[in-house]
């Protein structure tokens, strides 16, 4: 679901790298000092396996693709934040190095998959995880794929608004083309993928893991 | 012996690179992009062959399905052909962007750049390694998958080792990363 560059003009994607860039030094600051030594191995693994993921991309039309993000287990593990710095690496690796997303647009993609989704699906969580954990785990991936994905559709139906020179696509194309790979596949997708991870992740009892 | 290139004007190649970028993403207009394109091409030319070569493995395969599948929609929905203008405009600044990236990244040490942020350098090092690590770890599953099989895996086959392989990736792709992180923390990182 990255917009790539070319999509959003800096009349959308300056004010989102003003919002992003405070967010990011906040949260190096807070989540990745001296204590974070620790944590940080495994947090660079799942970040890596979140990239790995992420690179099996399904092009749809409308402006994008669809693909799992895989962050929502960082937000569970240790903080949305956490998730927020480690989904913005995934992109500027995925930008600077594969050509997938971009820079211009990096502080956008950066919040929607990495901060509004992992978000959301970490409130969820932390809503329902007593009446059922293997439920509210699978509804936390799933609305934050959800999230994510309306994230993006807003900001390229809002390019179309501004300028439809500069994006053709009528935002009507792009919600149906986004949403519905992400509401029936993409979303139960991420949603068991976080059930199976994090099940995985505490048997194999890994130090640095706040399970 | 050769001399390592001054990362001032690394960091200084990087800043023109963010405006140039950021510049032309607000460009609509095709022959604005088409020469702004052209004088990428003029600059870039040293190494312009693996430039283009990696912008038409990543790039433009996505972009011309992007393209081509919404004016493909937009028909079915409308029942006319839409302006092709603004679709060559939406492609053309997509791929003077990723050739200025690929091509300005080619001349900049990307590591020594991030270098005064630790945290960060570590995070990145591990990161990548990592994805090159899962990368052979992944090839070697699938290998071993297939060797274990008379026939060529299937769909089915790696859904039902799916689990089994994925454990193994993160679970051993954990410990590397914790050796990795330990060389460079010991090295002062």
């Amino acid at each position: 679901m990255h917009v790539p560059d070319g999509f959003i003009s800096p009349q959308l994607s300056l004010p989102a790298w003003a919002v992003a860039a405070p967010l990011w030094a906040f949260a190096v600051r807070r989540r990745f000092g001296r204590e974070a030594t620790e944590s940080l191995p495994v947090v660079g693994s799942l970040t890596a396996l979140a990239f790995v993921i992420q690179t099996l991309m399904i092009p749809v039309p409308g402006g994008t693709s669809t693909h799992l993000v895989g962050v929502m287990l960082l937000a569970l593990l240790y903080h949305p934040l956490v998730a927020f710095v480690c989904e913005s690496l995934v992109l500027l690796v995925q930008a600077l190095f594969f050509g997938a997303g971009g820079v211009t647009v990096l502080g956008l993609n950066a919040l929607a998959m990495g901060l509004l989704g992992p978000l959301a699906g970490w409130l969820v969580w932390r809503l329902l995880r007593r009446l059922s954990e293997r439920t509210a785990l699978f509804l936390a991936g799933w609305v934050s794929m959800q999230v994510a994905t309306l994230a993006a559709v807003g900001a390229l139906a809002l390019q179309h608004h501004l300028d439809p020179a500069y994006f053709p696509v009528p935002p009507a194309v792009t919600f149906l083309a986004m949403m519905v790979p992400s509401l029936t596949v993409a979303g139960v997708a991420e949603g068991l993928y976080t059930v199976f991870a994090l099940s995985l992740l505490r048997k194999a009892n890994l130090r640095g893991v706040e399970t | 012996m050769a001399s390592r290139p001054d990362p001032r004007l690394g960091r200084a190649l990087l800043a023109a690179w963010l405006v140039t970028v950021f510049a032309v993403s607000a460009s609509r207009d095709l022959r604005t992009l088409a020469a702004a394109g052209l004088v990428a091409v003029l600059v870039f030319r040293r190494g312009i062959g693996r430039s283009l070569a990696r912008l038409l493995r990543s790039v433009v395969p996505l972009t011309a399905v992007l393209a081509l599948a919404s004016v493909g929609w937009l028909r079915l929905a409308s029942g006319a052909w839409p302006d092709a203008g603004p679709f060559l405009a939406l492609a053309l600044r997509t791929c003077v962007i990723a050739f200025v990236t690929f091509s300005v990244l080619d001349r900049v040490n990307l590591l020594e750049a991030v270098a005064p942020f630790q945290t960060l350098s570590r995070l990145l090092v591990v990161t990548l390694a990592q994805i090159h690590a899962l990368r052979l770890l992944a090839t070697e599953s699938r290998e071993g998958l297939r060797s274990r099989l008379p026939r060529r895996p299937g769909a089915l086959d790696l859904l039902r080792g799916a689990g089994g392989i994925t454990a193994a990736l993160l679970t051993l792709s954990a410990r590397n990363a914790r050796e990795i992180s330990d060389a460079m923390r010991s090295r002062g990182f």
